[in-house]
């Protein structure tokens, strides 16, 4: 069953269209992200589904029921804001036992402190109970607005960007945290993020969004697999894939591709003279494990990654192969490999 | 590259670069601030001081040549044993204590109402701050018109939604209703003050709270409770640090509009003041009354301050 459901949708503000004609169905226990560029929508989907926002058009169903018209109090949400959003007066434990002393909620103070204190462990922040808000590092106020969210069992969290400000190794672990409360708890969430690694490995499905509308929504493997538009493709994979004109390459294509994606892992260079289209190393940048390899191919630049034992440096004249790769229409719309228009 | 300095160096006329050139930025900040430092000895310091003085003296300001006598610590012990200037205490205590608080409810209230943003919510605001731009002068002194019984506004305005004699009572005549006349009338000149600065508070309180309070269901009297009350009170509590301050050395309005009288029912400390000084020209005596004056506002103030701070951390 769908724990929510957006049919529908649309929302503008004033001349700007912030979603349009948005259906999303997200299943009761389904980590559901949404990824796209900044200002594709995807705070305001968060909003509408909250009720911070009216929608101008279309419905919003949690748990079967329809509450377009609910104040966000009724709707049972859990929202972890982009910009935190802690109450600045309140220390952190009194910001996390916020939402459990809603009077509705009838929480005693034994269970509210047992809670408080299991969450404020699991985002490493018991230290910092007795701090106001206001003093706390950015990363810190990130982990109390996350905390604020999960010491409820609402029927969806929300999440905007919930680790964007936390460092690489603790953002790492608790995406591993927040993906593991998820599976044992059986929630339901709706994710945003800039991050791939998060969005490919946390989600159940990704959802890809540009100005206002949803343009995919897959499992991660059939998003960055079989992308249904050269968009999509480019939202996916680092270093970002290659759109390299068919008529650059040579060889054989499907009829009407216009363009072809090469993603890191579709491309071979060889140094030694092969059959496929010759091009230049422009330059190398050395990350440790690995290398960024520029090449120029006629007027194109390419980047690939390549194993820093091939030794490869700026002026090389390589060949390149390439293995099945993605194609595009000339409208940016995907072709299999056997010629057929590709849906998701 | 020059850096920033050496471009200001560059671009100082010559003059000038010979004349502050050789001095140190020390010697250049003492430069700067020794006039002003110099005028605030001169009209603030030194009258406090030479108060002080005064005060341990039987001087009077009217007879200069008259023999100088120390007295000690008399003219304090009178005061502080004077029957008069304890009820001119009360006096003033009763109209601090009362306007601040009509002026905090109603200045409150008023900004929550603003704060809303209705139609034509700023129109409003500025008609309600008219009365706090007028001079203390010019209210005392139309405000005496205004309570006058016979011809008075204010009379006819209660005879005609109560149906009593608007000649049978008077605002500032009557014993019982003056010390209510002044408290009623300074709540009409700073209410509109108070709410400015309560809206200030309100407005510094950021929507995405409201927000985050919604969603954690919240009820809005909760919200109240929990958000914009302790998140307005530093600025409610500058708002009575303020009022506080000016109602107790109130002189002007009071002055104008009952002189203290009838009797002696609205002689608040400063116009006790007044009379020691400059009627019965006991200027030792007011000189030390002065000073108590002084050092209960400043003690109190200060008092204050340490928790208002103390609101402010938390
Ligand atoms: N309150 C508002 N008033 C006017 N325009 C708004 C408002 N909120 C959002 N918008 C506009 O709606 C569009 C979508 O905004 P939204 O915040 O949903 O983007 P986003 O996908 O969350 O971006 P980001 O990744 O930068 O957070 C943007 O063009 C934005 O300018
Ligand atoms: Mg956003």
């Amino acid at each position: 069953m769908a724990e929510v459901a957006l049919l529908d949708v649309g929302k503008s503000y004033g001349a700007v269209e912030a979603v349009r004609g948005l259906s999303l169905s997200v299943a009761h226990g389904e980590f559901v992200v949404l990824l796209g560029p900044t200002g594709a929508g995807k705070t305001t989907t968060l909003r509408l589904i909250a009720g911070l926002e009216r929608p101008d058009q279309g419905h919003v169903v949690i748990q079967g029921r329809d509450v377009t018209r609910e104040v966000p109090a009724e709707r049972d949400v859990a929202f972890v804001f982009q910009q935190y959003s802690l109450y600045p007066h309140l220390t952190v434990y009194d910001n996390l036992a916020f939402p459990l002393r809603s009077p509705a909620r009838r929480v005693d103070e034994k269970t509210i402190r047992r809670r408080v204190q299991q969450i404020s462990e699991l985002l490493h922040i018991e230290h910092k109970l007795g701090n106001r808000a206001t003093a706390l590092s950015g990363g810190e106020m990130q982990r109390v607005a996350i905390g604020r969210a999960l010491v409820r069992e609402p029927s969806v969290y929300l999440m905007d960007e919930p680790l964007s400000s936390l460092d690489a190794k603790l953002r790492a672990e608790l995406r591993l945290e927040l993906k593991r409360i998820q599976r044992e708890l059986g929630t339901t969430i709706l994710y945003v993020t800039h991050d791939q690694i998060e969005a490919m490995t946390m989600a159940d499905r990704i959802g890809v969004m540009s100005e206002g509308a949803l343009i995919q929504l897959g499992t991660p493997r059939e998003i960055y697999e079989r992308p249904n538009s050269a968009y999509v493709a480019g939202r996916l994979g680092t270093p970002v894939i290659n759109l390299i004109p068919a008529r650059l390459l040579g060889g054989p294509v499907p009829p009407q591709v216009e363009t072809v994606g090469l993603r890191t892992e579709h491309i071979r260079i060889s140094t030694a003279d092969g059959p496929g289209p010759r091009a230049q190393v422009h330059w190398v940048e050395h990350l440790g494990d690995q290398n960024h390899v520029h090449l120029k191919l006629a007027t194109h630049s390419l980047v690939t990654l390549a194993d820093p034992v091939q030794p490869l440096k700026a002026g090389d004249q390589v060949s390149l192969e390439f293995e099945s790769p993605l194609y595009f229409d000339q409208a940016g719309r995907r072709i299999s490999a056997d010629g057929l228009r590709g849906h998701a | 590259m020059s850096t920033l300095a050496e471009r200001a160096v560059a671009r100082t006329p010559r003059r000038l670069a010979l004349r502050f050139g050789g001095m140190s930025d020390r010697a250049i900040a003492w430069l700067f601030i020794t006039p002003s430092v110099l005028l605030l000895l001169a009209v603030n310091i030194f009258p406090l001081l030479w108060t002080i003085q005064l005060s341990f003296t039987n001087y009077r300001a009217n007879r200069p040549n008259a023999v100088l006598r120390y007295v000690g610590l008399d003219n304090y012990r009178d005061i502080l044993t004077d029957p008069e200037v304890w009820q001119a205490m009360q006096a003033t205590a009763h109209f601090v204590l009362w306007s601040i608080a009509l002026e905090l409810i109603l200045g409150f209230g008023l900004a929550l109402l603003i704060n809303r943003g209705f139609r034509g919510h700023s129109f409003w605001t500025t008609i309600i701050l008219l009365p706090m731009m007028l001079s203390p002068a010019v209210v005392g002194n139309f405000w005496t018109f205004l309570l006058q019984p016979q011809i008075g506004l204010f009379n006819s305005g209660i005879a005609l939604v109560t149906g009593v004699d608007p000649s049978s009572f008077q605002m500032i005549g009557d014993v019982r209703l003056a010390p209510w006349s002044i408290i009623m009338v300074d709540t009409w000149m700073w209410t509109p003050y108070v709410m400015l600065i309560c809206l200030a508070g309100l407005r510094s309180i950021p929507d995405y709270i409201y927000e985050a309070a919604e969603v954690d269901r919240a009820s809005p009297l909760r919200q109240f409770w929990s958000i914009t009350l302790p998140m307005v009170m530093p600025f409610v509590m500058l708002a009575i640090l303020f009022r506080a301050i000016e109602n107790f050395k109130m002189f002007d309005m009071v002055n104008l509009l009952t002189s203290g009288g009838p009797g002696s029912t609205t002689e608040v400390a400063s116009i006790t003041l007044k009379r020691e000084a400059f009627e019965k020209w006991r200027t030792g005596y007011s000189s030390a009354l002065a000073i108590i004056l002084f050092v209960t506002v400043f003690g109190a103030a200060n008092i204050y301050v340490k928790a208002l701070n103390r609101v402010k951390q938390r």
